[in-house]
């Protein structure tokens, strides 16, 4: 009786993750017989005349997702360092709590601030009709995985051995020369763990990019303004789960896009499982 | 020296946006506060302008419980497999599983409940449809978590208890349970913290914006506070829109903060005990 | 009542009509590799003390476990009172109520010392009215004296060498047909150490005990047969006397010298 509700229990795990994508499989059918793979490289998506391109989105994702790296790493990584080496205890003890406290601050709470504060400054700042831009988003994720970033390489700084620290001091070196030779790359396979998990949040958030993404369906002109409105894989989903018909090619093509983000995220679960 | 500016310098965003980003939305929110505001429902057909929480208060912490409801059986029992019956081949793939289940964004879920609960097992939009969907997002963190709490019962009182001649049911109930249970509920609340957080999921598969004060049964809508806010955030060019999404934004964060910090306290005033008792 | 001296080339020499309490025949373990256990061959009679002497590394815990069933994937045979272990009815858990084990190292629940002691016990309405039982098991292992005003007080709240008492009287309150201590005084109290002794010495009038010991005073003090192991075999079995005095085999004569075992 008890090892049947444990086997079960466990089987579970698997069963879910086989039939969530058995049925997007399933139900993005549709899609593929009629258009096959050549909808990822699609640039138009407009339902409406039965084009469902995907590159729109992937372009705007990747751009959030780079831009918000690109400003949370550093950042990021700066903190963690003050945390773990320069900061008195009681100093260190406040910083990791004020990122914990950012961290478990839901996303639909970001996105208020993201509609109600950063759009106007972006708007006045940039001289734009909208705010709602793919800059707009990635600052935005970059505000929301900078926790992440900053709370994981802390705990992987920190886990650097005593002796090594000691033996570099006993060398002579002093503490920028510590950091570069010793402490960041004996701390780098954590941060670079770190990195990816925030890769991972950026890249699934929806709710807080789809308010100030812009939703529009449409590669950016030229392919590195990020200023136009745009759309990202998830806001896509978000917004049109409540719109396309079920049944349809629409249909099809939507959940497509979220079997797309799925496996993209399970092989980055892949990588990060790997590399620890 | 000019390195540590440096340092300083580009981790000053990291000092102080924690601190601002709190400070605003209290700021923002706070004035909409009043007894009324927390404790009286919706009425009329506004856009919840000039109405209270109540009923999304109510509806956020019946779909979170819901969920834990329905994940604590699988999430407990997948966590004592591991612990029992698991070999090592099996407790890699059983982890490798795991991790990869809680990377699938939340909003896929979503979509997967719209297939099939909604729509394919014909539950509508319903509590038990997001109660589900909240469920299979929070599993894995619930499971992972079980598993180190049971991994921090000595193996000594698994030995002895063992050599008494205890079935593995006594062991889990009079041994395992009984020394673990602090961290296996410091995780339940996290999860319920977690699930109060999730809005993309429940959007289309569980809540409507208005009508809903209790749902009358698991298969009809709820409403939330997350999806309120952000029901209120699309349509907010109205001030006092504005105001009430804000003030939704702050009770929001009260009880998510309020779970996370009840976990807090239970895993430090727990954690201490053990220690001591295992000397 | 003193056990015959006997030493055993072949566990088929005795002939005796009333089954062995335990029977160990060609017992082979591999754990991680390594053969911990080769050709392990012991019999124990119905009462009486035998101590399992030997090197650090030489198999004997293990031999315990796997008596107990704690290990359970080894070749060989193991019998108590006839019965294959393998077949025994109820399975490893009704097993291990027959073999009562206890561990180097006192292992306490965090109860009170009551609870402890009916830890075993199976049924909560059962473990309710034990008392009778508490105090019987209480007495066997030394402890009545020092504990009978305070039962329900914290078991950690003894010193080390309570503990191990408490231990062997949770031990006791299952009944066991076999009692199997593991070096059960190792970092104990002298007056402990003492304690301890007399109340295995007692036990073993009515039970077979099987005592590993690292402290060879100790296997002199408590008498009875004397099994030296080196490198999961078995060297030699005999009792306490002819071992000490007359050992038969070179490997055994280089332990009690205080040389490194070459076995």
């Amino acid at each position: 009786m008890l090892r049947f509700w444990l086997t079960f229990s466990a089987l579970t795990t698997a069963l879910v993750i086989a039939t969530l994508l058995g049925f997007l499989l399933q139900a993005s059918w549709p899609l593929l017989q009629s258009q096959g793979l050549s909808f990822v490289t699609e640039p138009e998506w407009y339902p409406y005349e039965a084009l469902y391109g995907l590159l729109p989105v992937l372009v705007g994702s990747f751009w959030s997702i780079v831009l918000a790296l690109l400003l949370a790493v550093p950042t990021g990584l700066a903190a963690a360092i003050l945390c773990a080496e320069l900061l008195p205890g009681r100093g260190r003890a406040v910083l990791r709590f004020s990122m914990e406290l950012m961290a478990g601050i839901p996303s639909v709470v970001y996105g208020l601030l993201g509609l109600w504060l950063l759009l106007p400054l972006l708007e006045s700042q940039f001289d734009l009709l909208t705010g709602r831009s793919l800059l707009a988003a990635g600052l935005l994720l970059a505000l929301m995985i900078l926790p992440t970033i900053m709370v994981f390489s802390e705990t992987a700084i920190r886990a650097v051995v005593a002796e090594q620290r000691q033996t570099a001091m006993l060398l002579g070196l002093d503490w920028p020369t510590r950091l570069l030779r010793v402490l960041l790359p004996q701390a780098w396979p954590g941060i670079r763990i770190a990195i990816l998990l925030a890769l991972g949040r950026a890249m699934g958030e929806t709710v807080a990019v789809m308010l100030v993404v812009g939703s529009l369906d449409r590669l950016p002109q030229p392919l590195y303004n990020l200023l136009q409105p745009a759309q990202t894989l998830t806001s896509r989903i978000g917004r049109e789960m409540a719109e396309a018909a079920v049944g349809s090619v629409h249909w099809a093509a939507l959940i497509a896009s979220g079997l797309t983000l799925a496996l993209v995220a399970m092989a980055l679960s892949l990588l990060i499982q790997r590399w620890r | 020296m000019l390195n540590k500016f440096i340092i300083v310098g580009l981790a000053l965003p990291a000092l102080l946006l924690p601190g601002a980003c709190l400070a605003y939305i209290l700021f923002k929110g706070l004035p909409a506060l009043s007894w009324s505001f927390l404790f009286s429902a919706t009425e009329g057909t506004g856009f919840g302008a000039t109405s209270g929480i109540l009923a999304q208060l109510l509806g956020s912490l019946l779909l979170a419980l819901a969920a834990i409801l329905l994940a604590t059986p699988f999430a407990l029992g997948t966590a004592l497999y591991y612990r029992l019956y698991a070999s090592k081949r099996q407790q890699g793939l059983l982890a490798g599983l795991l991790n990869m289940l809680q990377s699938i964004p939340p909003i896929v879920f979503g979509l997967f409940g719209l297939i099939v609960f909604v729509h394919l097992l014909q539950w509508g939009v319903s509590l038990l449809s997001g109660a589900v969907i909240l469920a299979m997002v929070i599993m894995p963190m619930l499971v992972l978590n079980s598993i180190a709490s049971l991994e921090r019962v000595p193996e000594q009182y698994t030995e002895a208890a063992q050599s008494l001649g205890l079935h593995h049911s006594a062991v889990i109930g009079r041994v395992w349970l009984v020394q673990a249970w602090p961290g296996i509920l410091t995780g339940q609340l996290l999860g319920i913290a977690r699930a109060l957080s999730e809005t993309a999921p429940i959007l289309f598969t569980a809540t409507v914006f208005s009508g809903v004060v209790w749902p009358e049964s698991i298969f009809s809508p709820v409403t939330t506070l997350q999806t309120h806010i952000f029901y209120l955030a699309q349509e907010g060019s109205n001030q006092q829109v504005i105001q009430v999404a804000w003030g939704s934004a702050v009770v929001l964060l009260g009880v998510v903060a309020g779970f996370a910090l009840l976990a807090r306290c239970l895993s430090n005033r727990y954690e201490k005990t053990q220690r001591l008792g295992v000397e | 009542m003193v056990p015959q001296p006997k030493i055993i080339e072949s566990a088929f020499s005795l002939g005796q009509s009333e089954p062995v309490a335990l029977q160990v025949q060609g017992l082979n373990l591999v754990l991680a590799g390594t053969l911990v256990l080769d050709g392990i061959e012991i019999e124990l009679a119905q009462t009486g003390i035998t101590t399992l002497i030997g090197p650090s590394g030489a198999g004997k815990s293990t031999l315990l476990r796997c008596i107990n069933g704690l290990h359970q994937n080894w070749q060989g045979q193991i019998e108590l009172t006839g019965q294959d272990v393998h077949r025994w009815q109820g399975g490893w858990d009704q097993l291990r109520r027959h073999v009562g084990l206890i561990a180097q190292k006192p292992c306490v629940f965090p109860q009170s010392i009551r609870a402890n002691v009916v830890f075993g016990v199976q049924g909560w309405r059962q473990r309710r009215r034990a008392d009778g039982l508490v105090e019987e098991v209480l007495r066997q292992a030394a402890l009545w004296d020092e504990v009978s005003g305070r039962l329900m007080a914290s078991a950690e709240t003894l010193s080390l060498g309570q503990q191990q008492r408490l231990c062997i009287a949770r031990a006791l309150a299952i009944k066991p047909g076999l009692l199997l201590l593991d070096e059960p005084t190792a970092s104990l109290d002298p007056r402990s150490k003492q304690l301890i002794e007399q109340s295995i010495k007692s036990l073993a009038e009515s039970m077979p005990v099987l005592c590993v010991t690292h402290d060879l005073e100790q296997a002199r003090r408590l008498g009875g047969q004397v099994v030296f192991m080196c490198d999961g075999k078995v060297i030699e079995q005999a009792d306490c006397e002819s071992f000490f005095q007359r050992p038969q085999r070179l490997e055994s004569r280089e332990f009690l010298s205080w040389k490194v075992c070459e076995c």
